[in-house]
């Protein structure tokens, strides 16, 4: 095996079993399929090419993240909306619990939504939310981790986290209302 | 610093408990609370479910197969390290 052949199976034992994981959130990020498949695709020939800079056994799904990440920063989110900028403190939703406490409170009805409205409900997040509920409670990175690849501090990420997750919550819930999955509480 | 957290903070730290990203010592006052606490210990196990909920559905979908195969050519018509 000559040393060109055996890079190119190392990549593919080593980057090819994130691909669920990119294509994900880039699908996050491009907001559509078409797109999210050019820039996993632009991902992985940057990744293929540079594979000698990366540090074999290191963490090839961090490193293939912050390719991907970089990739849309740079050249496609030129071409798409800007991010609205978000005024973090004044986002500060009330957690849901309470309101399904006693005719929910195991939380039965998230598992009646189907998987399009959970992805409909993640699109609907603000980017700096909708990308840290994305890689935290989707793909599961460690905070240190998310930290290192937005370039925040981890107390941001868990700030942002937070109140990610509760807006997640309430548009599931309304949603889970509208649908009858849950009765909303009664006012009393 | 009391060792003692009411039930503010420990809502507030649920998630990051959950996910196992507290301090040792954080972690262990949000445990002694949901174990004297009853309506907290409940509010933990809706957002536990509530975890377990996103992930098992996000999860669910990946790179589709015709995708897959379409980088995957891409990748083996392509030299690596020419930078372009």
């Amino acid at each position: 095996m000559n040393g060109h052949s055996e890079s190119a199976a190392s990549f593919e034992a080593e980057a090819l079993p994130h691909l669920d994981t990119l294509y994900r959130v880039a699908l996050r990020y491009a907001g559509e399929h078409a797109r999210a498949e050019d820039l996993v695709q632009d991902t992985m020939l940057k990744a293929y090419r540079a594979w000698d800079t990366y540090r074999r056994g290191t963490n090839a799904r961090a490193w293939l993240l912050t390719i991907l990440r970089n990739t849309f920063i740079n050249e496609y989110r030129k071409r798409s909306r800007e991010p609205t900028p978000v005024d973090f403190d004044a986002v500060d939703p009330m957690a849901i619990y309470h309101a399904v406490e006693n005719s929910d409170p195991e939380g039965e009805f998230f598992s009646q939504i189907i998987d399009d409205r959970v992805w409909a409900a993640i699109d609907g997040l603000p980017e700096e939310f909708r990308e840290v509920v994305v890689l935290s409670d989707a793909e599961e990175l460690p905070y240190g981790e998310i930290a290192e690849l937005l370039g925040i501090p981890i107390g941001t990420v868990k700030s942002r986290l937070f109140r990610g997750r509760r807006l997640l919550q309430q548009a599931l819930y309304q949603h889970a209302v509208e649908m009858g999955y849950v009765r909303p509480r009664e006012e009393a | 610093m009391s060792r003692e957290m009411d039930c503010g903070q420990a809502v507030e730290m649920l998630h990051d408990f959950l996910r196992r990203e507290l301090t040792p010592e954080l972690a262990q006052q949000v445990k002694q609370h949901l174990e004297d606490c009853r309506p907290c210990l409940g509010h933990a196990r809706f957002e536990e479910s509530y975890l377990a909920m996103l992930e098992a559905k996000v999860k669910a979908a990946g790179c589709p197969d015709e995708v897959r195969s379409r980088i995957l050519a891409v990748l083996r018509e392509t030299t690596q390290d020419e930078g372009g």
